[in-house]
């Protein structure tokens, strides 16, 4: 069954020797690989597209283009950061796809965000993570693949660099202009009321 | 808000959120830092902009859904066994096969799925008024993302059937299907694992999946299984033909067109042009059409 494939503990070949056996031919590397990654690899791609089923569709498109490519891995990076900067990249194309016109890349982001911000439930307010979900999908999406990487799934900047493409510099900017961008909708979570109410949420907009 | 008679106005929430990631040094930076010594609520909100680090970190990755995991997995096993095929392709006696790495065959049970007909083709010729299998296989269109170098060494080897099956092939289909029939389709792996109760939502999705190019990958059906279909649709236009799983057993799921209707038949493995033990069939309203 997938999935259950016996793990020894201490005995794992590291990523880079399974991305070896299967480049040589293994077929069995590559599975084994995508099992080890594939929850953090489906909490990237599920929090970038904010749609289950797309994301699936996006890992599924990474997984290929991993198997295929994998001969290109130069080992420059981690296995890992290889792999999330494949699916990262997916999952951007995808919303790219999805948008209805690809203009601007600013209003490219305006369009994906319309698109993105319906459903804001308020029955799932009592359930943090849900509310953490909801409230990733009012952030642009490279901005909320930044902060996805760094934030939540703790990858240091140059890492996500990395994945994303592009500089530490950016990154940085990127988290930080999301994380002032969510302070309004996720300061109820702790607690503290007041700061949501003096933000003004405007003040956070493009600069 | 903000008295006008302070130094500095407050910084908003993206000013600090920038300064405390670095991005904001030299003078600039010392001013946030001066104001921040002195202004309580901006001293706060920047302690609230480092919380929303720690809350995002603390909130737990969702596990991936079995479904999909089923799938991916599926989809990384065609793509194991189609580039095995396409080694044994490219040289079929390469004594390397004896040295290679032997796939653990944990993958024998799963369903090979078999796309027989790209929906759009199976539209055109509908539109024809045609009746009988159609063509299948490398030409279309739609399977050229799927399509691979295993893919096209096989549809070249196909080609000398020709693409399109003239529908007296159909009619004679009820006899033993030789190799060299000029029936050809090729195969597509899935992971799919078909459910009694959620078999239409799961082959509707499954078609749609395959009408959007995204199936896995193809390799061309053998003798047994064209007989198979042949037996099973009796020569109708063949959509989907895939051995996937159904309550739990492999199985193979053949989808056609038949009337206005595409029909869809669950057959226990084994099947071939002699014998065939259906465990399930059903409807499914022209989901094949774009």
């Amino acid at each position: 069954m997938p999935g259950t494939v016996p793990i020894s503990d201490g005995e794992w070949p590291s990523d880079t020797e399974l991305l070896r056996r299967h480049v040589a031919g293994d077929s069995d590397a590559f599975g084994e690989l995508f099992r080890r990654h594939r929850d953090r690899l489906w909490a990237v791609a599920l929090r970038t597209v904010c749609d289950p089923e797309e994301a699936a569709d996006a890992l599924q498109d990474a997984m290929i283009s991993a198997f295929r490519r994998a001969a290109d891995f130069r080992g420059d990076s981690a296995v890992t950061t290889w792999l999330h900067r494949i699916v990262v990249n997916a999952s951007l194309d995808r919303l790219r796809r999805r948008a209805v016109r690809p203009v601007t890349s600013a209003g490219d982001e305006q369009a994906l965000e319309a698109l993105l911000a319906h459903d804001p439930d308020p029955a799932r307010a009592a359930d943090t993570r849900l509310d953490i979900d909801a409230a990733l999908r009012i952030l642009p999406p490279a901005q909320r693949a930044a902060l996805v990487v760094v934030d939540m799934l703790g990858f240091s900047v140059d890492d996500a660099a990395a994945i994303l493409d592009t500089s530490p510099g950016t990154v940085k900017s990127r988290c930080a202009r999301a994380r002032a961008r969510l302070l309004p909708h996720v300061a109820h979570l702790r607690g503290n009321r007041s700061a949501s109410q003096r933000v003004s949420p405007a003040q956070g907009g493009e600069a | 808000m903000s008295e006008p008679k302070e130094k500095m106005t407050h910084p908003d929430s993206e000013v600090l959120a920038e300064f405390r990631a670095g991005l904001i040094t030299g003078r600039s930076g010392a001013r946030i830092s001066g104001h921040l010594a002195a202004c309580e609520r901006c001293a706060g909100l920047s302690d609230q902009l480092a919380e929303i680090s720690t809350l995002l970190a603390a909130v737990p990755a969702p596990a991936m859904p079995d479904a999909v995991a089923r799938r991916l997995e599926g989809v990384l096993a065609a793509e194991a066994a189609n580039r095995d095929s396409s080694e044994r392709a490219v040289d079929p006696r390469s004594p390397d096969r004896a040295t290679r790495p032997r796939p653990r065959r944990h993958w024998d049970f799963r369903l090979v799925a078999l796309r027989v007909l790209a929906p759009a083709a199976a539209v055109v010729v509908l539109a024809a008024g045609g009746y009988g299998l159609s063509r299948i296989g490398g030409s279309s269109s739609t399977s050229s993302q799927a399509a691979s170098s295993g893919v096209a060494s096989a549809a070249s080897q196909a080609q000398r059937g020709g693409a399109p099956v003239p529908s007296s092939a159909a009619k004679s289909g009820h006899e033993a299907v030789p190799g060299e029939a000029p029936l050809t389709f090729e195969v597509v792996t899935s992971g799919t694992s078909y459910q009694r109760a959620t078999l239409r939502l799961q082959l509707e999705h499954e078609l749609a999946l395959h009408a959007r190019g995204a199936a896995g990958q193809q390799e061309l059906a053998s003798a047994s299984v064209k007989g198979c279909v042949l037996r099973v649709t009796r020569g109708v236009i063949l959509v989907l033909v895939e051995n996937a799983h159904y309550q739990g057993q492999p199985a193979i799921v053949i989808v056609a067109h038949s009337g206005r209707d595409d029909a869809a038949w669950v057959i226990a493995p084994g099947c071939s042009a002699s014998s065939d033990h259906v465990l399930a069939e059903t409807t499914l309203p022209g989901t094949s059409a774009p």
